[in-house]
């Protein structure tokens, strides 16, 4: 299948090349919110892809120079809601960092735990999402049946389905219960199952297959240039994960291996996040089999938090890629700049440039392949 | 099918332990007594950049080079050549000072490095060359930079709003905006 | 004997709209039991709309899981997720699009009254939906459970036919 070369006759100079633009959205059920793509098409044929931003811009870091650092936690859950507890982490984990506060090793292993659950709940959303683009309902059914015993699990903890604020500074701020533990196991019980299934269902159905392979392709190095991370690289055969580069919380205690596929098409990326899954429940096995006990919450933090002026970072490998929160600190109670590094805003820049000459289905097999979740982008 | 684990040139994050992990490193470095961090050697000490070793478990980077304003384009050339990808640039407004200053976030995709450039350019007239020559991926940081603090990057091929509607004519960070 | 009803005055009663009674019923009930949604997620508010389309919490029971992607073809627009400047427009134009007779619910604080992101020096977001147009059913939460958007859905169907549907469950 040749990709990436239109074919038409307008291209091949036989014929006089008229264009028009065709506008994706911002109302559109496969762009995964509100983003506009302006297309200029040649017949079938993408000639440029100019993504345009802004119309789920809720002032993230605005509101990071008007609320303290504990009136901010809310705001983490809502950048990607998807993967709200690691874009919580990401936070807490700056803040922690700049006022030297030490987590409970009980507290780190929950974090651990509740971030991995999260990963998967956000890769089955995407999944069905994913299929739904290219024609397929059911996964759509099977996916969200899934994430409900996960989002069951984190109910009885946390109190909320979706956005959770469950992270403080210095840990948690309710233990963990039994009743989850056992949940826990056993949904990773019931989860590995079940990713076989998808895999005999979907990820070798032929349909898919003939939309997947080969299209696409990014390169490592088109990734490096846009700075673009997560399932994204993973799938153009780099293994860049910020869980093996920067560890932090306990994931250097923990054995899983990042998975990387070279072919750099959606199918790699596709496999990708399939894989990031079953690494995912093995990573929640091993943290429930070593979890200490102990306080969940580390002693003597100060209320009110007032961080040392300066410039303070913490990355973490969220469901879509890197999320890094930079925090400048005037020593106040209020942060003088909160600048949210998000993965979605990296992974969509190569848009344009990935998805000339693309007919119109592949680029959006391409763009639901680089799993976007658009106020992530907008903050 | 499955990717290297972590790469053996990562620098290790040598801190206090928690008591009860044998190996555990804490998300914050605490205030326990334990052997003080040494200043790292520099990795990139060939590059013609004052890069200083810093903190990581303090910070989150390993390495920062304050540079003027000019000598931006030239940094990120030199990063991009060791094989560095670009984060992230932002802006920070030090109205006290008179001052903007950018930032612009590094990180290697298989030494585990995070390298930040900082320069300063005045607040009255922000004005600072383009990246989007180097790293393609610039091209929106540069863009959201521009509405957020009005700074002027120079040679963008399109410095339109980004996130910010079209007619936008505000830069909302700024210290001195009001709604 | 009675006097006559005034012929004129029940002509006026009943101009311009003729009202058939029970068939007025039966539409409302019709249109009350199969809700099309405008495919509306702005942001998390949409993912809690796909969990209650999914099959744990199941619209289609109500006759509402037939999300339509074009304006014109649905009958209730379910706004999910916040309402920004730049997007306003957008938002006003698709519901401009959608043929009478047409609902709003607002789903998510955002929608209500711009949620978490209203702070002193807000520029960017609309607070609320229904500073652009009126709102039928108010469904507060942030993000609201399935269960109540599937209440907001039952409120409004109890709007259109004025009998709230049966079962009715009461809290204990």
């Amino acid at each position: 299948m040749i990709v990436n070369e239109p074919t038409c006759a307008s291209a091949a100079g036989t014929a006089p090349r008229e264009t028009f633009v065709l506008n994706l959205g911002p109302q559109h059920p496969a762009t995964h919110g509100v983003l506009r793509v302006k297309m200029t098409m040649d017949g079938e044929y993408v000639l440029r892809a100019e993504p345009v931003c802004g119309y789920i811009h809720r002032m993230q870091e605005k509101m990071g120079e008007n609320r303290t650092y504990a009136q901010y936690l809310p705001n983490t859950s809502r950048i990607d809601y998807l993967s709200a507890m690691t874009y919580t982490h990401g936070f807490v984990g700056a803040v922690e960092r700049a006022a030297r506060i030490v987590v409970p090793p009980r507290a780190e292993y929950i974090r651990v735990i509740t971030s991995e659950l999260n990963r998967i709940s956000s890769h089955l959303v995407w999944w069905g999402a994913f299929l739904l683009d290219l024609g397929g309902f059911t996964p759509l059914l099977y996916a969200f049946d899934d994430r409900e015993m996960i989002l069951d699990l984190l109910e009885g903890i946390t109190g909320a389905r979706l956005t959770y604020c469950y992270y403080r500074f210095g840990g948690l701020y309710n233990d963990v219960d039994e009743a989850f533990l056992r949940g826990a196991r056993q949904f990773v019980l019931h989860m590995r199952p079940r990713l076989k299934m998808y895999r005999a269902l979907v990820t070798e159905n032929i349909i898919l297959r003939k939309r997947l392979i080969g299209i696409g392709p990014i390169s490592a190095e088109l990734c490096r240039k846009y700075g673009a991370t997560g399932p994204v690289v993973r799938g153009s055969g780099v293994a860049y994960d910020v869980r093996k580069a920067e560890p932090y919380s306990v994931y250097r205690e923990l054995d899983f291996d990042i998975p990387a596929f070279p072919e750099g098409d959606s199918m790699a990326r596709y496999l990708v996040r399939m894989e990031e899954m079953a690494q995912s429940l093995r990573i929640i096995e091993q943290a429930l089999d070593k979890l200490p006990d102990g306080p969940v919450m580390a002693e003597k933090v100060p209320r009110v938090l007032k961080l040392p002026a300066g410039d303070y970072c913490y990355a973490v490998e969220a469901a879509r890629g890197r999320f890094m929160v930079r925090l400048v600190s005037d020593n106040k109670e209020i942060p003088y700049r909160v600048k949210l590094r998000t993965p979605c805003l990296s992974n969509l820049s190569l848009f344009e440039e990935a998805s000339r000459g693309m007919l119109l289905a592949d680029a959006l097999a391409l763009l639901g392949s680089l799993d976007m979740v658009i106020p992530d982008i907008d903050r | 099918m499955n990717g290297k684990d972590a790469n053996p040139e990562i620098p290790e994050n040598e801190g206090p332990l928690t008591p009860g992990l044998p190996n555990a490193t804490p998300s914050g470095v605490g205030q326990q007594a334990g052997p003080a961090l040494e200043p790292r050697p520099d990795p990139l000490a060939r590059l013609p950049l004052p890069f200083q070793a810093v903190d990581y478990g303090l910070k989150g980077y390993h390495l920062e080079a304050a540079v003027q304003p000019d000598q931006v384009v030239w940094a990120a050339q030199h990063l991009d050549r060791e094989g560095f990808s670009l984060d992230t640039i932002t802006g920070v407004d030090w109205l006290a000072q008179g001052q903007m200053e950018v930032v612009y976030d590094y990180f290697h995709p298989s030494r585990g490095l995070r390298a930040v450039v900082r320069t300063r350019i005045p607040r009255e007239n922000p004005e600072i060359p383009t990246l989007s020559q180097v790293f393609p991926g610039a091209n929106w940081h540069e863009r959201e930079t521009h509405d957020f603090f009005g700074i002027r990057f120079l040679g963008h091929p399109d410095l339109s709003p980004f996130l910010l509607p079209e007619d936008a004519d505000y830069h909302p960070l700024r210290k001195d905006f009001a709604a | 004997m009675e006097a006559q009803p005034d012929l004129t005055q029940l002509v006026k009663d009943c101009s311009p709209i003729v009202r058939f009674g029970l068939l007025d019923d039966w539409l409302a009930l019709a249109r009350a039991n199969s809700l099309w949604p405008l495919t509306f997620g702005l942001a998390c508010c949409a993912i809690e709309m796909m969990a209650a389309g999914a099959s744990r919490f199941d619209l289609a029971r109500f006759g509402a899981e037939v999300f339509r992607p074009s304006p014109r073809q649905a009958d209730v627009m379910i706004v999910a997720g916040t309402i920004n400047k730049k997007m306003a427009g957008a938002v006003k134009t698709l519901y401009d699009q959608m043929p009478e007779p047409k609902w709003v619910i607002a789903m998510g604080n955002c929608a209500i009254s711009g949620g978490p992101f209203v702070f002193p020096g807000q520029y960017a977001v609309v607070e609320g939906v229904g500073k652009l147009f009126p709102v039928d059913v108010f469904v507060p939460g942030c993000p609201p459970r399935p269960e109540a958007l599937i209440e907001g859905i039952l409120k409004l169907e109890e709007k259109l036919t004025g009998k709230r549907r049966w079962p009715t469950v009461k809290p204990e």
